[in-house]
């Protein structure tokens, strides 16, 4: 899903997403990560789980004052730090 | 053919926010947002006042001409969610089967499907009175499906949803025009027969591909091309849940009969069928038209189950 619609979003705004999930990654996991980059993985690197995945797109919204639809959010979405900013950054439901 | 001659629901009218029970539960403001947020889940039902049997015999006296049939009645089958599902020794189905006059009837319960042991306790009613159906083809079988949330495993499934009291009822019968069963299919994983969070990670991943892998087979085996499938009736676990799964199977989301999660929560293994009345309440069955009722549970291992029946 975030695939088609990826290519549309800002790249600005994007980075500005991968950078806030980078930010929040610490707070949500409860721990101190080193070397976190848009290719880390979220649940194989890092163990996110589902809930925590949830719990970071909640806090994102928070932080960067953003509305995310999360219709189509799904399992591939959490793949990556990357994959999740190009998933967030094409499914805003308003600036 | 086993088909569904008829189905009674009871829904209590009491409604009790989600925020309300996780304060009880001792969950975090964040993940009752995220329950709120993600999951659609809004309020359940609850009945602090009934007990199991009272569920369940609001149930039975859903079902249209229960006192013109119930002498039929050879079989009267418990689904449960989970084993235990009051405080020893009470035991409320055989409670129910001498108040209503069917102590003829053999009663049991079926579980250790968690909450898909309602789909099991429909295939299980049509093979037993499908060995009986030479000398008895009226016979019938109860299905009663509900249990009340009352330890602390009852209260929600984690991280997935919050259980609601309720009842069904469901006859069962050998043969007849509808709801005639197509098809069943189980996948069952004991590999999840452990508490461990790395197991309980595993079963969240694989759920949707899981879940709608039975739900595949079941389709398949009933002969039916997924886009003759008119309607799906959920076990009410969430909204995330089944978003998934419709977007593996490629069906949408519309067809789905949602209505219930939001108000009701997950009620056992009674969801299937109190979704049934749902969409017959919304005229959403024709005759001739084919469905799925699908189900998904964990607790001493894991269940994936889907029926195939045509109206």
């Amino acid at each position: 899903m975030a695939d088609t619609a990826a290519p549309a979003a800002d790249p600005l705004l994007r980075g500005r997403v991968a950078g806030g999930i980078c930010a929040l990654l610490p707070e949500v996991l409860g721990r101190e990560l080193a070397d976190v980059s848009e290719a880390t993985t979220l649940m194989e690197a890092l163990g996110m789980t589902s809930t925590t995945g949830l719990e970071l797109i909640l806090r994102l919204e928070e932080n960067l004052e953003l509305e995310i639809s999360v219709e189509d959010l799904d399992r591939e979405h959490f793949e990556t730090v990357g994959s999740l900013a190009d998933y967030v950054a094409a499914n805003l439901l308003e600036d | 053919m086993t088909v569904l001659a008829g189905v009674g629901v009871y829904v209590p009218e009491e409604r009790v926010p989600i925020e309300e029970l996780a304060e009880r539960i001792g969950l975090t403001p964040m993940q009752v947002k995220i329950f709120r947020r993600y999951h659609g889940l809004g309020e359940v039902a609850r009945a602090p006042k009934e007990g199991l049997i009272d569920l369940l015999r609001a149930a039975v006296a859903d079902l249209e001409d229960f006192d013109q049939v119930k002498h039929r009645i050879r079989y009267v089958l418990h689904a449960r969610s989970f084993s235990v599902v009051v405080p020893y020794p009470e035991n409320p189905v055989r409670e129910l089967c001498d108040e209503l006059g069917l102590e003829h009837a053999s009663a049991f319960a079926v579980g250790h499907h968690a909450c898909s042991s309602g789909l099991l306790a429909v295939e299980v009613a049509g093979r037993l009175l499908a060995a009986d159906s030479d000398d008895d083809p009226q016979a019938l079988a109860l299905i009663l499906a509900g249990e009340k949330a009352f330890t602390p495993q009852s209260q929600m499934v984690p991280d997935t949803s919050f259980f609601g009291e309720g009842a069904a009822a469901c006859l069962v019968q050998a043969a007849g025009e509808r709801d005639r069963l197509l098809a069943y299919a189980v996948d069952l994983r004991g590999e999840f027969d452990d508490d461990s969070p790395e197991t309980a990670a595993e079963y969240q991943n694989i759920y949707a591909d899981a879940l709608a892998d039975a739900i595949k087979a079941a389709v398949d085996r009933s002969g039916t091309p997924m886009d003759e499938i008119a309607l799906m009736l959920p076990h009410n676990v969430n909204l995330v849940a089944w978003r998934r799964v419709c977007r593996r199977l490629g069906v949408p989301t519309a067809k789905v009969v949602l209505d219930n999660v939001p108000t009701l929560g997950h009620v056992f293994c009674a969801d299937a069928f109190i979704n049934y009345r749902t969409a017959r309440q919304r005229g959403l069955l024709r005759p001739g038209e084919r469905y799925v009722m699908a189900a998904a549970g964990a607790g001493f291992g894991a269940a994936f189950a889907a029926l195939v029946v045509e109206h």
